[in-house]
């Protein structure tokens, strides 16, 4: 088996006296789609910041691509690890290319001013995720499912191993939700590991290759979606009733019963 | 329909009006290299600032409010004068030499100092109401330089320069003491953007109120004490001219350096720091670096207004987000302003001459407006 791309042991996170994450053990492989999923509060974004160094960790480690992140430079944990914000605030004029841009931020060794190999990455990625066309307008000027890519292709040109993307599809439509979930399926499937936390279980079981199931700082489990996504489990990590059952097309959808407490 | 339909209905004809508004424009797919474009935006910026400094250097230098001299004539004087090494000169020439030339100086790098100084800010905090006054270096230096004025504080052993360096060096070090208090106090809270602003209010509210006690103490020398407070280039000769424009236009270049740096900001602190970016450390140093060029443009000049705020705004509306464009646009535009504002307070009412900090507002207000209605709605801080 090859190397896990993503191995963490032992990982704990305290906030102020209050335990965010207990004891994650977690191994990911290349080129899968996994999904995060858990309520709100559970630890699914605290677990992102510590793989990207945003937070550190109280105790444990992580190794991304065979490597312990505490021994590496910010500007080397950023071309193994890239991050999708779940929403990026006032962008000050920012065009969409400016933006895209400083996701090569990590490679550029020289003062000021990009190469045109960067400038090259950043034109494929923007082709790639349809926004070529919109290079020159301004972040603010776009719609919301047209700046989430723009995040995203922003962290595609770190050219990372492991792409982390908090809830990408949290004020989108129906089909940005697909579009931003085929464009996430399809860098899986070059071979990069994406890590995805998203509310929408329907959604999340459509396209990941394994969930991962959390509650109060802790895994539950990780299993195949179609295994793992049943009414039970909602109930247990959701504390809600819902219904959960095969469409036409065998895909799995969950439909929450009205609140009823248990 | 019903009299509460007719209310609603205008309501969603508006709301659909605005949509269409803030739609985004396609361009073509070329492959114009957008890297090329920026430095090739970059080099006309640089060429145009320099032309243009020049040109309301030259002006600048022609009117006083002694009358007008012809551009042949104070351009001959100015060099005659510099060749003489400033010895032995007619008229016009220890005029322009030693009235006008350090004025100018000073202008043009408190100018530049003050517009990168708010540019810095508003990229940390990424505030778009941020100025360099923000961390309470203002409110620490004026405290400090109407303390000196009030008690009529002299420093001793250097004779003569006690009185055109005390004000200066009171204001520098109440500037700074007034940033080290709110840097501990936005530092001990978290060092959150939102945290350094209150902090740097609360710091500025307590050295104003101190500032106002020496105020009402300053009663003879109330003139004098006004006059820092509004800034002002009455002071400045050939001594001081340079310990302004060295250290402000040093610290303004060597800014530049980390524009890429600041680009990062404006995606916010967690993802500068997953781009690779050392956020605690660049926040620390650049605050400082902001803070210090900020007291040295106040200590000599006094507190002038609007620039540091208004300029960089100025500079985003016309060349975007990019700080390598913004940064230096900054340095020219800041400049032009403050040599312009200066030639009218020494000129309009003639021979009083009016505080300069009113004036960069009184030019500056309007062309600011029209800009903001033309270019506000696509303009997002």
């Amino acid at each position: 088996m090859d190397e896990p791309v993503l191995k963490i042991s032992r990982l704990c996170k305290n906030f102020d006296g209050f335990d965010a994450l207990k004891n994650i053990d977690l191994e990911l492989g290349k080129g899968l789609m996994i999904g995060l999923i858990g309520p709100n509060g559970c630890g699914k974004s605290t677990i992102m910041k510590c793989i990207s160094k945003i937070h550190d960790m109280t105790s444990g480690s992580i190794e991304v691509d065979g490597k312990d992140i505490v021994k590496l430079k910010p500007a080397e944990v950023a071309k193994l690890v890239a991050n999708v914000p779940a929403e990026s605030g006032p962008t000050f004029g920012m065009t969409v290319m400016d933006m895209v841009m400083l996701g090569r931020y990590p490679f550029v060794d020289r003062l000021w001013w990009e190469t045109k190999e960067d400038e090259a990455a950043v034109r494929k990625a923007l082709r790639t995720f349809g926004l070529d066309a919109l290079r020159r307008n301004q972040v603010s000027m776009l719609s919301s499912g047209e700046r989430q890519r723009a995040l995203i292709a922003k962290a595609y040109v770190q050219e990372p191993k492991l792409m982390l993307v908090d809830e990408p599809t949290s004020h989108l439509d129906m089909k940005y939700k697909l579009d931003v979930m085929e464009y996430l399926q399809s860098m899986a499937r070059s071979d990069m590991t994406v890590l995805v936390a998203e509310h929408d279980i329907s959604l999340m079981a459509r396209y990941c290759d394994l969930c991962v199931i959390m509650k109060k700082g802790q895994i539950v489990t990780i299993r195949d979606p179609k295994e793992v996504v049943t009414e039970q489990l909602i109930r247990d990590v959701y504390e809600v009733d819902a219904r959960v059952g095969l469409d036409v097309d065998g895909e799995i959808y969950v439909l929450p019963k009205r609140y009823v407490k248990i | 329909m019903s009299e509460e339909e007719k209310k609603k209905e205008p309501w969603i004809k508006a709301g659909f009006h605005r949509m269409k508004e803030k739609m985004a424009v396609p361009v073509e797919d070329d492959d114009t290299s957008e890297i090329a474009l920026k430095k090739r935006r970059f080099v006309v910026i640089v060429i145009f600032g320099i032309i243009m400094a020049i040109v309301a250097f030259i002006i600048s230098i022609c009117i006083s409010s002694g009358g007008v001299i012809s551009v042949t004539e104070a351009i001959g004087a100015l060099f005659s004068s510099i060749m003489k090494g400033g010895q032995n000169l007619n008229t016009v020439e220890l005029y322009i030499y030693q009235a006008r030339l350090p004025r100018a100086i000073a202008a043009i790098a408190v100018g530049a100092g003050l517009s990168i100084a708010g540019c810095m800010y508003q990229a940390i905090i990424r505030n778009p109401l941020v100025d360099p006054y923000i961390t309470g270096v203002s409110s620490g230096a004026g405290c400090m330089a109407i303390a000196v004025v009030a008690l009529g504080i002299t420093i001793p052993f250097i004779g003569s320069s006690s009185s055109l360096y005390a004000i200066p060096i009171a204001a520098i070090i109440g500037g700074i003491v007034a940033f080290a208090i709110t840097m501990t106090i936005a530092e001990g809270s978290g060092g959150s953007p939102t945290n350094y602003i209150l902090a740097g209010v609360i710091v500025g509210f307590a050295f104003s109120s101190v500032q106002t006690i020496f105020l009402s103490l300053a009663q003879k020398n109330l003139t004098n004490a006004m006059w820092w407070l509004f800034g002002s280039f009455a002071n400045i000769t050939w001594e001081n001219a340079w310990i302004v424009f060295v250290p402000a236009m040093g610290i303004s270049f060597i800014a530049m350096l980390w524009a890429r740096e600041f680009n990062l900001f404006m995606m916010g602190e967690e993802q500068a720091k997953q781009l690779g970016l050392n956020v605690v450390r660049f926040k620390r140093t650049m605050m400082v670096v902001a803070s210090v060029l900020t007291a040295v443009c106040v200590a000599f000049c006094g507190i002038i207004g609007f620039v540091g705020l208004v300029i960089p705004h100025a500079c985003r509306m016309a060349l975007g987000g990019d700080h390598r464009l913004i940064m230096p646009a900054s340095i020219v535009l800041g400049a032009m302003l403050m040599l312009f504002a200066d030639l009218i307070a020494r000129t309009a009412m003639s021979p009083l001459e009016l505080p300069v900090g009113a004036i960069t507002a009184m030019i500056g207000t309007p062309i600011f407006a029209y800009m903001l209605m033309k270019k506000g709605r696509d303009y997002n801080g």
